[in-house]
């Protein structure tokens, strides 16, 4: 009993031991803090990453995409052993290629970016993936189409009388003819209405930028980060790849139907999305694919599965079926290890704190040599003396854990007010919104990593205080008492 | 009752052996008080500490009902010092963070797991109670020792020695930090506590004015005994102290 009462004590009464809270609370809400962050960067980018990329992908090194047309592959896939395990499939076609376009309107300066072009079926593409989700007008929309709205169509029409009338202007005169020879035979001028009656209509097909391909950010004379919008839905893209017969160039005209906005800089300043039977067109590839896309039922149970059966069922040296975690491997392996590291720096806090917690309570023994030797003459043994230390360890290691707990969640839960109030401060972003495409900071608190550190951070308190807990446990009592 | 058998010991420091025992032989009866005297560095604190387990002689005995107990294991004389021994000190020893109540009742919190605590608190909080009314403490139990004055704090030491109904109870110059009328009153609740509890008492002291109010005195000189003196006369006057 004695050993809890004068635990308690010697928390309120000494209040040098607040030194030692304080170290243990700030090296937790530091780790608990930090691990929030560390961990919603890392869900966050992995939700996107699988957003962007489907569960499982075929794809073929070969520029003409598969020998087989999409339907036999995906018939081939879904009557295989995997087939029961797959949700959806869906043909893409992904390309790189460079994309031209003036920004603003048709007489602004030509940018040209080069881009990761992939033609997809939009609603196949959607149920395969989050995509949906990250277009920004048909945002979470079930069955999204390259269509385009009637505001888009209207601009196009209008950049096209602009780029007409530009035309006219830039247009040099022609000299009336000085004398038309006309031989007698000769045959009638051609009728354009007649001509072209009955041909089909060019039709107009749509593209979903990146939206910092359509956004151009910069930071102005002020120093401040300005956006602004270098392609609107309906203007007018031109892109130019390789053919996938031979390898010569070839381009086509899109017009923007809508932005992918995921907040992963690396997707929105590349990726184009463009109808698949277009880019199949333009690549001189018609009914052919250069990737499929699969949704399983059950990623986590089934991705080894799938993957060792389709590996069986495209045995090719140029085919690869990989998950979106072998594809995006290196970058989150990248993450965990940063994180790891940071941890065992981070941790060197509490370690800091540990030695306070030595130096402190080495001078409470000896401070306490005199109240030692009572208790001892009381019969107290030696091990309730150590327990009366430790105990006091594992009650100052705890008191900081629970203060250190409250304050890393609570900086965690407004991380952006506190950001916000930091950059007024300073004049100077903490969190700039350009690299990193995340509106705010994210944090993801995960109870066992909590748990982890406030355990850790009890067992150095713990640890530390034994040497002293052990010196006063030694005591001998008669010079104890002597102890002036 | 408590007897030390040919006790020796030495303190070491450095290269040098002190001798303080030398074969000291002293038979304590139950029920007597008494007083042991002697200059400094004759060994009179020594012999206290050993014959309370405190401290373990190099050679020799210590007998308690004619049971060994200089030898027990820790366990064995943390638990007499606990129940048998009661302690009092010269600067009083009472713990700064805990009120004089608590500082009473610390041989109980040392007795008792927390548990144990809790069932049996209500009967050591009215002991303590008790013992604090009757060493005139009664309206001081919520102070800090450092409210008390050195006289109460010395009543505070022996209430807290008594607390665990000890039999014998070792004082080590219990006067010695007091002056004459607060040393005089400790000796008479000390006197009292003998008579009236049948507690052995076996107090070491320089003052030779108390020693006439003890049973007995022995006077120690180059660790053995000297001189001893059963019932001292009111003017006693020992030979070379």
């Amino acid at each position: 009993m004695y050993k809890l009462l004068l635990c308690g004590r010697y928390l309120r009464t000494r209040y040098l031991a607040f030194v030692c809270i304080v170290s243990v609370m700030l090296g937790v809400a530091t780790l608990i803090v930090v691990n929030a962050v560390m961990s919603g960067f890392s869900t966050k980018l992995k939700d996107r990453l699988h957003g962007v990329l489907s569960d499982v992908v075929v794809d073929t090194d070969n520029l003409a995409g598969f020998a087989d047309p999409p339907d036999v592959l995906m018939a081939k896939i879904k009557a295989g052993p995997a087939g029961p395990k797959i949700a959806a499939v869906t043909p893409t076609v992904e390309v790189f290629a460079i994309m031209q376009f003036r920004a603003g309107h048709p007489g602004g300066p030509l940018i040209t970016k080069p881009v990761r072009l992939i033609g997809i079926d939009p609603a196949g593409r959607a149920a395969v993936g989050g995509f949906s989700e990250y277009l920004v007008r048909q945002k979470d929309a079930p069955a999204p189409s390259f269509d385009l709205t009637a505001d888009a169509l209207a601009r196009y029409e209008a950049n096209k009388r602009g780029r007409e009338r530009e035309d006219a202007t830039l247009a040099v005169p022609e000299a009336p003819p000085a004398q038309a020879i006309r031989l007698p035979d000769a045959p009638p001028p051609p009728d354009a209405a007649a001509m072209t009656a009955g041909m089909p209509v060019a039709k107009l097909y749509g593209a979903f930028p990146g939206y910092a391909l359509a956004h151009l950010r910069y930071t102005n004379e002020a120093g401040k980060l300005v956006e602004e919008t270098a392609l609107y839905p309906g203007d007018a893209v031109t892109v130019t790849t390789v053919g996938g017969e031979t390898l010569r160039p070839v381009s086509g005209t899109f017009l923007v139907a809508d932005y992918l906005k995921t907040e992963m800089s690396e997707y929105d300043q590349s990726f184009v999305y463009v109808p698949l039977e277009q880019l199949q067109a333009i690549r001189g590839m018609s009914g052919r694919c250069s990737a499929l896309q699969i949704k399983l039922k059950d990623y986590e149970a089934d991705k080894a599965s799938v993957t060792a059966e389709l590996q069986k069922l495209f045995p090719y040296r140029d085919v690869r079926v990989n998950t979106w975690e072998d594809q995006q491997g290196p970058l989150l392996q990248a993450i965990d290890v940063e994180r790891g590291i940071l941890n065992i720096l981070l941790f060197l806090i509490v370690g800091v704190a540990g030695f306070s917690i030595l130096a402190i309570f080495t001078m409470i023994v000896s401070e306490k040599y005199r109240d030692i030797g009572v208790m001892k003459a009381l019969g107290a043994s030696s091990g309730g003396v150590m327990s009366i230390f430790l105990g006091y360890g594992l009650l100052l290691g705890a008191v900081g854990c629970g203060l250190g707990t409250a304050l890393g969640l609570w900086i965690t839960e407004h991380i952006n007010d506190i950001e916000a109030a930091l950059t007024k401060l300073t004049g100077r972003a903490v969190f700039p919104r350009d690299v990193y495409y995340f509106k705010d900071i994210p944090t993801n608190i995960d109870p066992a990593v909590v748990g982890l550190v406030n355990a850790g951070a009890v067992a150095v308190a713990v640890v530390f205080s034994l040497l002293p807990a052990w010196r006063a446990a030694r005591l001998h009592p008669v010079r104890a008492l002597r102890f002036e | 009752m408590l007897r030390a058998e040919n006790l020796r010991k030495a303190y070491r420091r450095h290269a040098v052996t002190v001798p303080v025992l030398n074969g000291l032989n002293l038979d304590v009866r139950a029920g007597e008080f008494l007083s042991v005297v002697g200059a400094s560095g004759s060994g009179k604190s020594t012999l206290l500490h050993l014959l309370g387990t405190l401290d373990a002689p190099d050679g020799g005995a210590v007998y308690l009902d004619g049971r060994r107990i200089d030898n027990l294991p820790p366990r064995g004389r943390d638990a007499l010092r606990n129940k048998t021994f009661g302690y009092v000190f010269q600067f009083y020893h009472l713990l700064p963070e805990l009120n004089t109540l608590d500082n009473v009742l610390m041989p109980a919190y040392i007795a008792h797991s927390a548990v144990g605590w809790w069932r049996s608190r209500a009967g050591w909080r009215s002991r303590a109670g008790e013992l604090l009314e009757r060493v005139g403490l009664g309206h001081r139990l919520a102070h800090r020792p450092r409210e008390l004055s050195g006289g109460e704090l010395q009543r505070a030491a022996v209430a807290r020695a008594l607390l665990t109904n000890p039999r014998v109870l070792l004082a080590d110059e219990p006067t010695g930090n007091l002056d004459a009328d607060t040393g005089a009153e400790i000796v008479r609740l000390l006197r009292e506590i003998n008579r009236q509890d049948g507690v052995t008492i076996v107090m070491v002291t320089h003052n030779l004015e108390i020693v006439a109010a003890t049973d007995r005195v022995v006077r120690m000189a180059g660790g053995l005994v000297a001189e001893d003196h059963p019932k001292p006369a009111p003017h006693f006057q020992l030979m070379a102290v």
